[in-house]
């Protein structure tokens, strides 16, 4: 019995490994900003599209209350409770006053120019 | 004692904790960039879905190549790009509906477009105060040869009803959430143009998946979302499709409307073509020239007009000197242009272009703002330094 529980041991660790060692190889996505409302913009936003399409956008409160509204029509999960604080969390971070948002670029096989 | 359920249950319970991480991609942190194959050097506006920006740098060409061919993409791309078992169905107002494989398609009489295709977001990050979308430059735009069966022998085919007005075009993007498909419709009359096209081939090559495979729309002259792509469905209506994707998206205020207004539906109207527009490719904004003595080349186009002249100010704009058009021309198509300058002295210098089209349109000093940010097209400058 303590053979199988071994054999599975290992090849949850070996799995677990891999993905780390994947994890670690890789650079990581863009994320959304820290603050209170980090984890709920990712989860309500990043469901359907990638955090860049936030991170370039540079808007008043107003034209963010509009892209909220217009998402959560659209099938973004956000409580009511959260909708404010959302608003003001994606204001803060991507207001008008930002610096803009610099883009990578995909990959060159041949020189670039 | 685990039994072989219980170790089964817990790796599907691994493989499922790692689905659920964040899917794994090289990200731009070396000089690699985000690996998109057949997609060189692009600026990744957004991975998921795509949206690519060609840098300008390589719009000084004639004919883009497919490799930096512009992407826009509202939604996400088809699960399947198999084109054995997809075909193309004409139905709605017509009398005989129809259903084609590609290779019924491609037995048809094929008709070649050269047409500069662009995004009608391109250059939305100009506008001042900004508008949410997508943050284009000026690399939403590219020329390419466009080949496959007029639009017009389909529906002849079919066999148009007298109510049928508009032509609807459904793709097979994926759509996320409870977000709109994206279905737009363009009118007959533009339908039947003789050089409206079901589009297989570009650049002499079958479309590449991320540009509409097997088949997209060509509507020549038009903003780029006229031209749906991955075509499933083509249904003749008897009104303009009623869809996000028509109203409100995609229109422009009957009227010019002060910067940051907020506009109703009601007082808007379709974007159809594309206005007359300039870009400058070399030098690229900021660049830095050792020499006085510069070639500065750039691409200039007007949807369903023809452009008519260039003119370069090299003193913001208080003198214009026309550059020289370049001799590759077609009907939709950009015409690159010229200008050999000699820099006065070393130091600062704002260079900028201004296209005039044969409808007697000029490229204004600022863009039109509207709450979209659609069709920006004011005069185009690049600042340089010239240390010689």
């Amino acid at each position: 019995m303590w053979r199988r529980k071994f054999i599975v041991s290992c090849s949850i660790f070996f799995v677990s490994s891999m993905v780390m060692l994947l994890r670690a190889q890789s650079v990581p996505v863009p994320s959304l900003p820290a603050g209170p409302m980090q984890q709920k913009a990712t989860t309500a936003c990043t469901e359907c599209h990638d955090a860049e399409i936030v991170l370039q956008q540079r808007l008043s409160k107003a034209a963010w209350t509009k892209e909220v509204d217009k998402m959560v029509k659209w099938g973004a999960l956000v409580e009511e409770k959260d909708r404010e604080p959302l608003i003001d969390y994606l204001s803060a971070n991507f207001g008008v006053d930002r610096p803009p948002y610099q883009a990578p670029h995909s990959a060159a096989p041949t020189p670039r120019k | 004692m685990i039994s072989r359920r219980d170790f089964v249950k817990q790796i599907s319970g691994i493989t499922l904790a790692a689905s659920a991480i964040q899917p794994i991609r090289i990200w731009a942190a070396n000089d690699k960039g985000i690996a998109i194959p057949g997609k060189d050097d692009m600026i990744v506006r957004s991975y998921r879905f795509y949206d690519l920006e060609t840098p300008v740098e390589y719009l000084d060409t004639w004919i883009t190549p497919a490799k930096h061919f512009f992407v826009r993409n509202h939604m996400h791309e088809p699960i399947s790009f198999e084109a054995e078992g997809w075909s193309l169905s004409i139905g709605g107002e017509v009398e005989r509906p129809l259903s084609l494989s590609l290779a019924e398609l491609s037995k048809l009489e094929q008709r070649t477009v050269v047409n500069t295709l662009e995004c009608a977001g391109n250059g939305r990050s100009f506008h001042n105060p900004k508008v949410p979308g997508v943050q284009w430059s000026r690399g939403a735009v590219g020329t390419a040869r466009f080949r496959g069966p007029r639009l017009h022998d389909l529906l002849q085919r079919a066999g148009i009803k007298p109510a049928g007005k508009h032509v609807m075009f459904r793709g097979m993007d994926q759509v996320p959430g409870k977000v709109p498909p994206f279905i737009r419709s363009i009118p007959i009359e533009k339908a039947l143009d003789s050089d409206t096209l079901i589009a297989l081939m570009m650049n002499g090559e079958p479309l590449p998946k991320h540009n509409g495979f097997p088949a997209r729309a060509l509507v020549p002259g038009w903003i780029g979302a006229s031209s749906c792509k991955w075509l499933t469905e083509i249904k003749v209506l008897d009104q303009e499709f009623a869809g996000n994707f028509m109203n409100p998206g995609y229109r422009l205020p009957n009227q010019p409307v002060k910067p940051g207004e907020t506009v109703k539906p009601e007082e808007t109207h379709p974007v159809t073509a594309l206005g007359v527009k300039s870009i400058i490719v070399n030098p690229i904004d900021g660049a830095l020239s050792k020499s006085r003595v510069l070639r500065i080349k750039g691409a200039a186009w007007a949807g369903e007009a023809d452009i008519k002249s260039v003119d370069i100010s090299t003193d913001d704009g208080a003198t214009w000197q026309p550059a020289q058009l370049g001799e590759d021309r077609a009907r939709y198509a950009w015409r690159l242009w010229t200008y050999e300058w000699k820099a006065p002295k070393s130091g600062d210098f704002v260079i900028q272009s201004r296209a005039t089209d044969s409808q007697g349109r000029t490229q204004p000093l600022q863009g039109v703002w509207n709450p979209s940010g659609y069709l920006y097209n004011a005069v185009d400058q690049v600042k340089i330094h010239v240390a010689a």
